[in-house]
């Protein structure tokens, strides 16, 4: 008996100061994780939509309470804003649409005065070949310049006609939440 | 066995992977060049020291009959330190090391050095027999990593070293190669022995 209470106990503090010393190492490293996070995999498409500006979009960024998930917890938009000379005169901001192959994540550039600068797929699992290639230049360039206040449309490629759907919902969600964040955002 | 004889044991007699011939999982699976090899064993390394030291230290109190159970504790904490430190400040080699990371807590030199020598000795033995077991499964990993990196993709920690007519053999950055590298470098290490023995007449 004295054995099983003795195993008990030891187990029990072993648990616990390691759960402890984990949850002190996830607080340190939450911060730099998320910058990491979004600088890798964010930040090449941000680069690509936004040219011309002086500061950090990056560490600029914005954070926006769009709603709640299931369980309650808030969902956040984050919102890189390209500045210069402190003024901000364009933001990109990620939308999702749902593909052929699940949903299809797009940055999207919008000027302040309401011009489509350019979009880039960040995420997406689409058919290799086929769905895969809304990701190509020659696709996503179609974007370029679109006034935002009408209906985003431009011509599908051929044989993937749900992806390129897929990305024009991504871009008419993400045009949809400049139009409600725009006090806060310019 | 002194304190020094703990260090270096683990840099060429007891060399895992080549002599342990344990963990062989991260070896063949990370090696795809020298800097790769070297962050996964700077991993292992850090997790190998400080199990091995807290299972010294707590080697009184641990009941034998939850003794698995316990180290196991102690090391997938490490491991989950490292993971997360990784991911806040090396994130691109986080991404190439992907699931091998957690997987450093079924790594068996680890809790076989936990088992066989920290369960029973004193924690500055422990911490050298860590210390140098880490640091030979570093070296290995970026023997073998610069190995395959070389055969593999014509180039030396990035820097392209090879002629310029050379033709990658593709072949070595698969899991394949990895094993046909392990065997030219444990058949290289073998000869060097069987030289070192009929020299000084064994060892």
């Amino acid at each position: 008996m004295r054995d099983i209470i003795k195993m008990i106990i030891v187990l029990t503090i072993i648990g616990a100061v390691s759960g402890l010393a984990l949850s002190l190492v996830y607080e340190g490293t939450k911060a730099p994780i998320e910058y990491q996070t979004i600088k890798f995999v964010k930040e090449p498409a941000v680069k690509k939509v936004l040219t011309g500006y002086d500061n950090d979009p990056i560490a600029d960024r914005q954070k926006m309470i769009i709603g709640e998930d299931e369980r309650g917890k808030p969902i956040e938009l984050i919102i890189f804003p390209a500045k210069k000379a402190g003024a901000t005169f364009a933001v990109a901001l990620e939308g999702k649409g749902k593909g052929f192959g699940g949903l299809i994540g797009v940055m999207v550039g919008v000027s302040k005065e309401g011009t489509l600068l350019d979009i880039g797929i960040t995420s997406h699992s689409e058919t290799p070949g086929i769905g895969a290639r809304v990701s190509e230049t020659s696709f996503t360039d179609r974007f370029k310049g679109l006034a935002t206040n009408k209906e985003i449309k431009v011509d599908g490629i051929s044989g993937a006609t749900y992806s390129s759907k897929g990305v024009m919902a991504a871009i008419t969600q993400a045009l949809g939440y400049v139009t409600t964040f725009s006090k806060e955002i310019f | 066995m002194s304190i020094k004889d703990e260090f270096t044991k683990g840099l060429w007699q007891t060399i895992p992977p080549f002599r342990l011939v344990l963990g062989l999982c991260p070896t063949l699976a990370t090696t795809t060049s020298g800097l790769n090899g070297m962050g996964m064993g700077l991993a292992t390394t850090f997790v190998l020291v400080f199990s091995n030291l807290f299972v010294s230290l707590l080697r009184r109190f641990i009941p034998s009959q939850v003794r698995i159970a316990s180290f196991i504790v102690i090391i997938a904490s490490f491991v989950v330190i490292v993971e997360l430190v990784m991911q806040a400040y090396f994130y691109p080699l986080f991404k190439i090391l992907g699931i091998f990371i957690p997987l450093i807590v079924v790594n068996c030199i680890i809790l076989g050095r936990a088992e066989a020598f920290a369960s029973k000795q004193g924690p500055v033995a422990s911490l050298a027999d860590g210390l140098g077991i880490g640091l030979g499964f570093t070296i290995s990993l970026f023997v073998l990593g610069c190995l395959r990196e070389l055969l593999g993709s014509g180039t030396l920690l990035d820097i392209p070293v090879m002629w310029s007519g050379f033709e990658p053999f593709a072949f070595m950055l698969k899991p394949p190669g990895a094993f046909v590298a392990l065997g030219i470098l444990l058949a290289a290490m073998n000869l060097i022995s069987q030289v070192q023995a009929r020299k000084g007449g064994g060892r």
